[in-house]
């Protein structure tokens, strides 16, 4: 397709910049017929896919081969997407404009649960059919990463493969695979079979799953060769590891709109909630010198005036404070402002806040996750309320007047008494403002409390746990809402439904692929966002199905019963997920990895190196 | 220091940013082309940029104009340009830069060509009607909603030549901060008067210029 083909669709719609790649740091390439064609896609739209520092380190990764081409694919927008259908436009590239079907890979990013319908809506836009055994080439073969490849068990009709874990290393051995099976003309079979034996390449097709009339499962049976446990990849060295040297800049403002840099991978706290923390464990850090590097280069490349300093943590960064010494007045020299995200609360010191705050006096989010110390126990929080109190007295001491705290609803063991406990955080927290002689003068407090629903996820200590139920739900965001007082505190919640959605999706096994396909040929999609997400057809399509969504979302699990995502090995072992489930319902915490070592077993991936060692 | 005015072109896949896009995309290629900028002062400092005439969305620019203060007084202005383009993306291109010579107020007119699929006999038919036009009211979309004005003494039509595949036509259009005629409203009004709709139109700035009809310098 060319650009004056696109430009009829353009003209009528909205932001067409979205649509028509081009940017800064976009990688073009001479077409060659020996070259691997990748189309890299984000199944959310370019806003969104942009802004995930993820793609745009594997984007760049691949593009440094002359033997590949990655390009990049959003979803579009409703109306683009209309024009498309009704002018017989297929979803394209959009470095080359060419379609999608006519790639040899197409990946797919898999970071949240609710973009799952998308990516069926993508490969349908490409006029390609949406499952994997009616794709009967070789090409385009159809892989899906990122986070979610952790449980893809009801997303696996429709992939070829599924990569689990860091990309840096595996791709490579991937792509190479791919154009040896290109020029030597393999049947789709023999790649698969091959593919399988590439470690952290997981092939759902070899694996027959059997269930018990329960509908529990009974077992997963490795065919052909194919593994019985496939083990995600890690990069055991992150000073090593490939970075960009420069980034595509998007030309129309998206959600992070910023140059960003990895501090480091993993994460040393084991909240019990969260899945990241264990996902990409063991905790491996770079050297300040490793991120000052990479840092200017990604300012001086893209031309940002902000940097972010991304990890799941970043206050526990241990090298955090002479980093930033290296980097203040270097940005600031240059207009470039520093972002923070992912503070903790617990050690974020009055020197670390005058540091901040040369950056940025905006507001401060904290996340204490919940309201009552007990409950903070029993998820591993390891904050205390003395902890936020004195964060708060440092931010406040300093100038700061809003503070936004997040919280969780339907945690395991909760009750009324511990949403109670929310409010009254919050309360305390304004309560402190007006105490303190030195409060900012004349300014009032603001608070903002924003609460979540729980969503129990696979290699979580909290796998096996019950979620609440919608009506559990929304009566204890009522309860909540009773038991604030102040006007200086304001309440925002997620919609129960689309976290119990999410809790189906993320907990699900192969047989909900059925449901999932229901649900968009129902008319949903990108189901992310409000405007789009039409519970309805998820209900209908559950209905249709005979799918009890309870049945994932909220029954509890034993931990002897084999669950989706056994016969994956994110490196943490069950045994220790089963340990950490004990000592939460018992209110016992785990000190952080630093303190000592909890044994997850995750440093096996890196023949035992370990930040926490 | 000292204020330049680039004069750059705007074609391709860069037609379809918009006005705010493509001042972030001027910013970021001043900061990565290293030119010796100046940034206001004050509690937020960003880089100072002003654009004469803003380009609708999905018009070509042929000669636009962005005024930019280095901060070194006899800093070459070829350099200034190199560096410029250097660090530009595709679909934008600094053409040169000098120092100003006029006003941005001084602007009253724009020279747009008009390249259209089409029958050229129905696009000349077309096009002579509405020249022959004494009054043409259109709605036109303002700051205080929608209002109906005259936009006849708006524009002329300077040349109607037969093309490849259809028509090339010339327009003249008021241009500037007090009135301004985007030519997509002449393109609606013969569609909705003369029943013309071309297939496709590729609309490309060619011009800007003062009372005189002199460019804008």
């Amino acid at each position: 397709m060319t650009l004056e083909q696109l430009g009829l669709l353009l003209s009528q719609v909205q932001k067409p910049a979205r649509y028509t790649g081009g940017e800064m740091g976009a990688v073009h390439k001479e077409k060659r017929p020996d070259m691997l064609r990748y189309a890299f896609c984000f199944p959310d739209v370019y806003e969104v896919g942009m802004s995930h520092l993820g793609m745009k380190i594997l984007y760049s990764h691949a593009n440094r081969r002359e033997d590949v081409w990655c390009e990049r694919v959003f979803a579009p927008e409703d109306d683009m997407q209309t024009a498309m259908r009704e002018m017989g436009v297929p979803l394209y590239a959009l470095e080359s404009f060419d379609p999608v079907r006519e790639f040899d890979l197409i990946g797919f990013t898999l970071q949240y649960e609710m973009s799952y319908t998308e990516v069926l809506n993508l490969l349908d836009l490409a006029g390609l059919p949406v499952r994997a055994a009616d794709r009967a080439g070789l090409f385009p073969i159809v892989v899906g990463g990122g986070p979610c490849a952790s449980n893809p068990e009801p997303l696996a009709p429709f992939f070829d493969l599924f990569s689990l874990g860091e990309g840096e290393e595996v791709s490579d051995e991937l792509f190479d695979l791919c154009l040896r099976a290109k020029r030597e003309g393999w049947e789709k079979a023999r790649f698969l079979r091959e593919a399988a034996q590439i470690p952290g390449i997981y092939v759902p097709a070899l694996y027959d799953v059997t269930y018990h009339p329960d509908g529990t499962i009974a077992a997963y049976t490795p065919r052909e060769g194919a593994p019985a446990k496939v083990t995600k990849r890690v990069v055991a060295d992150l000073d090593g590891v490939f970075y960009p040297q420069s980034f595509v800049v998007p030309f129309i403002d998206i959600i992070h709109d910023r140059a960003a840099v990895e501090l480091f991978r993993g994460c040393n706290r084991g909240c019990r909630f969260c899945q990241a923390g264990f996902l990409y464990r063991p905790i491996r850090e770079k050297s300040e010198e490793t991120v000052e590097r990479d840092a200017k280069n990604a300012i001086r490349s893209t031309g940002y005036d902000e940097l972010g300093l991304t990890s799941l943590s970043t206050s526990d960064y241990t090298r955090l404070e002479p980093l930033l010494d290296r980097l203040l007045d270097w940005c600031g020299e240059r207009h470039v402002n520093l972002s923070l995200p992912s503070l903790r609360i617990d050690n974020f010191s009055p020197s670390l806040l005058e540091k901040v705050s040369r950056v940025r006096k905006s507001g401060l989010t904290f996340a204490p996750e919940a309201g009552t110390q007990r409950l903070r126990d029993v998820i591993n929080k390891n904050i205390t309320e003395e902890d936020v109190l004195s964060t708060c007295r440092t931010a406040f001491a300093g100038g700061y007047t809003a503070v936004k705290l997040y919280f969780m609803m339907g945690l395991p063991t909760e009750t009324l008494e511990d949403i109670r406990g929310i409010a009254d955080l919050a309360q305390k927290v304004v309560d402190l403002y007006y105490s303190m002689p030195e409060k900012p003068k004349g300014k009032g407090v603001s608070v903002s409390i924003s609460v979540a629903c729980f969503v129990p996820k696979p290699f979580t200590p909290f796998e096996f746990e019950p979620q609440d139920p919608i009506p559990t739900l929304e009566e204890k965001q009522k309860y909540l809402l009773s038991c604030v007082r102040s006007r200086k505190i304001s309440v925002s919640y997620h919609d129960a439904t689309v976290s119990v959605l999410e809790a189906v999706l993320a907990r699900g096994d192969r047989r909900l692929a059925n449901v999932i396909e229901a649900a968009w040929r129902n008319g949903t999609r990108l189901d992310g966002w409000e405007e789009h997400l039409r519970v309805s057809a998820w209900e209908k399509a559950f209905a249709d199905c005979g799918s009890d969504p309870a049945f994932y979302a909220a029954r509890r699990r034993s931990y002897e019963e084999v669950l989706p995502w056994d016969h994956l090995d994110y490196g943490v072992t069950k045994a220790f997920f089963i340990r950490e489930n004990k000592k939460a319902i018992e209110g016992a915490t785990t000190p952080s990895c630093f303190v000592r070592c909890a044994g997850c077993g995750a440093d096996r991936l890196t023949g035992g190196a370990c930040r926490c060692k | 220091m000292k204020t330049v005015r680039v004069l750059f072109q705007k074609t391709g896949r860069a037609v379809y940013l918009s006005h705010l896009d493509l001042t972030r995309a001027m910013g970021r290629a001043l900061a990565r082309s290293g030119l010796p900028v100046w940034y206001t002062e004050g509690f937020h400092p960003h880089l100072y940029m002003t654009f004469a005439l803003p380009l609708s969305l999905g018009t070509v620019g042929l000669c636009e104009t962005m005024d930019y203060r280095l901060l070194e007084d006899d800093f070459p202005l070829d350099e200034a340009t190199r560096r410029l383009d250097e660090a530009l993306p595709e679909g934008l291109h600094a053409v040169c830069t000098r120092e100003p010579v006029m006003q941005p107020k001084q602007i009253v007119w724009a020279d747009y060509r008009l390249d259209l699929r089409c029958d050229f006999a129905a696009a000349a038919a077309a096009f002579a009607a509405l020249s022959a036009l004494s009054e043409l009211p259109a709605e036109k979309r303002t700051k205080k909603g929608p209002r109906t004005v005259d936009i006849r003494p708006l524009f002329e039509v300077l040349e109607v030549a037969p093309a490849e595949n259809g028509a090339r036509v010339l327009l003249r259009c008021r241009a500037g901060v007090e009135t301004n005629l985007n030519p997509n409203l002449l393109l609606d009004a013969l569609a909705d008067r003369f029943g013309f709709v071309p297939v496709s139109a590729t609309i490309a700035r060619v011009a800007v210029l003062d009372g005189n009809c002199c460019d804008f310098l």
